[in-house]
């Protein structure tokens, strides 16, 4: 099989659905007396290097593995009924599988509109609306850094967590004393390719891992002219590893319970950030049949970033994560696997200053340093590597990005 | 000095909020255009679609409509509308490139509505009463 026959095959849904979605464009955009059509994109391109870890690539080397280009249209169909998708392509080493994607393609249909009350349902493919900044998870510039926090925005799930195949309903309730409410409700699947899967659980994964009906709901609040707003979020996921005969692993059931809060103040000059998570994380079999892990993960940032002036933005940001609240340190993972997974596989933290310099309204360049502590958050976390991640590491990231 | 205060400072005015003279309303609360600018409320009361048109988040205008009329800083305007346009959860307003584009265009769509500095110079729109 060529090369090319096989690229084909990897992106083969990626590139039918960029195609319609191009074809669609073009064929909307001869009608301009409406304007019903909304074409969007970016393209972003940086440098990061990594010192101590595998988080981008094996051989520590400088990596322009930091790319991120999308193109999105929306299009109106009628007052209720509007169409939207969105391509994009990603490259970010070892932190994801390469590669172009749906990011989302739907229907949004305006169900209930009133000066107080706004009701949308969407079906299709949808992008995870519940976390601080998992709708725009891939989005460089509206991101606050290149590396988000890896507690909640795990790189290495980015594929399973970024958004789903099925519904989701937006409500919002403005009221003129007690201020402004989100809820969110969503319930789908992402298909998850061998590719994905080798990403998080190894190369050695010869089976398929199949992502069940997931639940997620979220609520926000802003209280009337307030510069902050509070949110929380609910997510109830669970997976299936289908082993084959000659595997590494055998069949394995997975759970997933997560919760995050979060709260954010935005002023004229200060902006502060906040986002903990708790999440449950049962494992049985995978490793072998009887195999049962059942851990209570916990972790949490907080972020200021002061914008300078109009152009200039400095940020810093801490980050802790635990992958075992009772086992803050790591000693007991260490001790079960009998030394072979060093005690640093159990906690991350990441101590992080950077800035974000603004160009123009649609040309901005962010750079970063991360001082990074344990090992919890490196692909592939169910296959520890303790060769090549040390518990100490750094990395440092820039890129430029251009939107329209 | 007063005299000498008044001849030295630039002329400034007011910012006023209009609308195509289809949308069915004579007076607006902070809170709606609040509202309306974070694409939370997308239709007028009489079911017309609202159509929203802004300047640059740049445009002195903008910023002092953000500022002063929403009590918002147009960041917090810009993230909404970044969130919304590449999520596909929503659209953005419609910019323009300057006060008289956005004139004309309010004048001409449907269910329009824009900001402007000086309403002494347009006719043919309406004129929104802003309650607190």
């Amino acid at each position: 099989m060529s090369m090319y026959s096989k690229l084909m095959n990897k992106y083969r849904h990626a590139f039918i659905c960029l195609s319609a979605l191009l074809t669609f464009s073009v064929h909307a955009s001869d009608d301009k007396s409406a304007n019903p059509l909304k074409i969007h994109g970016f393209v972003a391109q940086g440098v990061i290097d990594v010192d101590g870890s595998n988080f981008v690539n094996d051989d520590g080397e400088l990596s322009t593995k930091l790319t991120e280009i999308g193109l999105n249209t929306s299009y109106q169909l009628s007052d209720d009924f509007r169409f939207a998708a969105q391509a994009v392509y990603l490259n970010g080493g070892n932190r994801y599988n390469e590669g172009l994607r749906v990011d989302y393609f739907l229907m949004d249909w305006d169900a209930y509109s009133s000066e107080e009350w706004q009701a949308n349902v969407f079906l299709g493919r949808f992008k995870n609306i519940h976390w601080l900044h998992s709708s725009t998870w891939d989005i460089p510039f509206t991101r606050p850094s290149i590396i988000l926090p890896q507690g909640v925005y795990f790189d290495g799930f980015r594929d399973i967590s970024v958004g789903g195949d099925g519904g989701a309903i937006k409500l919002t309730y403005n009221n003129d004393h007690y201020g402004e409410f989100d809820f969110n409700l969503s319930r789908g699947k992402s298909t998850i390719s061998s590719d994905d899967a080798e990403v998080f659980i190894s190369e050695f994964a010869q089976g398929d891992i199949k992502h069940e009906l997931d639940t997620q709901a979220s609520i926000y609040w802003r209280p009337m002219f307030s510069q902050w707003r509070f949110g929380l979020s609910l997510l109830d996921s669970e997976f299936n590893y289908d082993g084959e005969a000659i595997d590494a692993f055998v069949d394995g059931h997975f759970e997933l319970q997560l919760y995050t809060v979060n709260a954010v103040y935005e002023g004229e000059n200060w902006e502060f950030t906040t986002e903990f998570l708790q999440s449950r994380f049962l494992n049985e079999g995978f490793y072998a049949p009887q195999f049962h892990q059942d851990n209570i993960a916990q972790g949490g940032s907080f972020q200021t970033r002061y914008k300078v002036n109009q152009e200039l933005t400095m940020l810093l940001r801490y980050e802790k994560f635990y992958s075992n609240k009772d086992d803050k340190k790591g000693h007991q993972l260490e001790e079960r696997s009998f030394g072979t997974v060093p005690n640093y596989f159990g906690f991350q933290n990441d101590a992080m200053l950077g800035f974000s310099y603004k160009f123009s309204n649609n040309l901005q360049i962010n750079a970063e340093h991360h001082w990074m502590k344990g090992a919890a958050r490196l692909n592939p976390i169910v296959l520890p590597n303790p060769q090549v991640n040390k518990e100490h590491w750094k990395v440092w990231a820039i890129q430029l990005m251009y939107w329209f | 000095m007063l005299f000498v205060m008044l001849i030295g400072s630039p002329v400034t005015h007011a910012i006023d909020v209009i609308t195509n003279i289809t949308a069915d309303t004579a007076s607006i609360t902070t809170a709606q255009l609040r509202r309306i600018y974070s694409m939370r409320q997308v239709k007028w009361a009489n079911g017309v679609p609202i159509t929203v048109y802004v300047l640059s988040s740049n445009n002195i205008i903008h910023q002092k409509f953000c500022k002063e009329t929403l009590r918002l800083f147009p960041y917090q305007l810009d993230r909404i509308w970044n969130k919304l346009t590449f999520s596909g959860m929503g659209i953005a307003p419609t910019p323009v490139n300057n006060i008289e584009e956005l004139i004309k265009a309010v004048k001409s769509t449907t269910g329009a509505i824009g900001y402007i500095e000086n309403i002494n110079e347009v006719s043919d729109v309406n004129v929104l009463k802003i309650d607190e």
